[in-house]
């Protein structure tokens, strides 16, 4: 009875804040998109060793981001931050053609995981301003998206240095979580 | 023993749950029929329409009716992206068609894109629902007349039925669940596809 005034009173009065891991292999882009949505400028970054979190505010969506480092030693911890997902931002560096097969294996294991079935999922197909960089329905294909069947999912393509696609996509999400998630 | 009776509990009185796959050009209004179809028949508001932006993967709308459960699957319609329909295709149990019915120029790009659809094998028997949607636009034509100027080919052997809708404020789309329900119930797709789920094992059932 106490869990359910709780929950009752928490859907009423609680700011809706949202937990957002965006993941990605290392270079993706994953640091440079938080910090082009969260002061709206480029920085220079170094690769992540551990994880950013940064609260961005969109479309009365507290969107609490967090970035974590893509290489190959520590993408096994980033289960640690799966538990209380919204949503899922997967990150493509598009112009890395030799590493989508390793993109898409590390994507399809995080759909996997039981703590991320209820998370919904974007993907931003980064680095459109880079020559030779697929475009979203080369991605889709390559990811293999449309094994996904149980949730929602929604690709776009961005460029984080010029700063394009990247609240489009924020858009897709805050919709998608205030129409109820998957 | 406890297994047995719980096995025929469950047989009795589970839902039969449904997959729908909701197709058609870009802009012929499948999401905003997907959120309709939340705010009818769930307690969630469904997005306003001119919240919607264009689909770029799949949404998901999942409604529930006494003894069945809907899983609607909307997908993209923009060129590039149709290449995934056909993925979807093979546990699909019936094909929602939505056209706009107020933009006769793209007529011709909504019958060739529904025709590639009805010719793919993985979709054989799988009834279809036609929309002549965007009805509360005053020249939208009726259902009728684009069932004439559609003239599709090859729909004698397939379950099928026009209905005049509107996403927009939800006229004809009660009608069509009913009627897609009706058929999908007694179709030999739905047997088709439970005899699949079970020969696969109960972990996919």
């Amino acid at each position: 009875m106490g869990i359910l005034f709780t929950r009752m009173f928490t859907s009423l009065f609680s700011n809706k804040e949202a937990r957002i891991l965006v993941l990605g292999l290392d270079n993706a882009g994953k640091t440079t998109i938080l910090y082009r949505l969260q002061m709206g400028e480029v920085v220079s970054t170094i690769p992540t060793i551990g994880f950013n979190v940064e609260t961005v505010q969109y479309n009365n969506i507290k969107f609490q981001v967090w970035d974590l480092g893509g290489q190959t030693s520590i993408r096994p911890y980033w289960r640690c931050y799966f538990p209380n997902t919204q949503a899922i931002i997967y990150v493509i560096d598009s112009s890395d053609t030799d590493r989508l097969a390793i993109a898409k294996d590390e994507f399809h294991a995080i759909l996997e995981e039981e703590e991320l079935k209820g998370a919904v999922v974007l993907i931003f197909a980064n680095k459109q301003d880079l020559p030779g960089a697929l475009d979203d329905a080369a991605v889709t294909e390559a990811l293999e998206l449309h094994k996904i069947k149980n949730r929602q999912w929604s690709i776009f393509k961005t460029s984080a240095v010029k700063g394009e696609g990247l609240f489009e996509g924020l858009d897709w999400l805050s919709n998608t979580l205030k129409s109820g998630g998957i | 023993m406890f297994s047995l009776f719980y096995g025929l509990y469950k047989y009795i009185f589970s839902k039969t749950e449904f997959h729908v796959l909701i197709l058609g050009i870009d802009k012929a209004g499948k999401t905003t029929l997907l959120e309709k179809l939340k705010s009818l028949y769930t307690n969630v508001e469904g997005l306003p329409p001119d919240r919607i932006v264009p689909t770029v993967g799949l949404n998901i709308g999942r409604i529930e009716v006494p003894n069945s459960k809907l899983v609607f699957w909307d997908l993209g319609g923009q060129p590039g992206l149709r290449s995934i329909w056909e993925k979807y295709y093979e546990e699909a149990h019936a094909v929602v068609y939505v056209i706009d019915a107020a933009c006769p120029s793209r007529f011709e790009d909504s019958k060739s894109a529904l025709e590639k659809v009805l010719r793919h094998e993985d979709l054989q028997g799988a009834p279809l629902l036609i929309l002549a949607n965007k009805q509360d636009i005053s020249d939208a034509v009726s259902a009728d007349e684009l069932a004439r100027y559609l003239d599709l080919k090859k729909l004698d052997e397939r379950v099928y039925m026009f209905e005049a809708v509107s996403s927009f404020d939800g006229m004809g789309i009660k009608e069509g669940v009913e009627w897609l329900l009706e058929v999908m119930e007694r179709s030999k797709r739905t047997e088709m596809l439970r005899a699949r789920a079970v020969a696969a094992g109960p972990a996919s059932a």
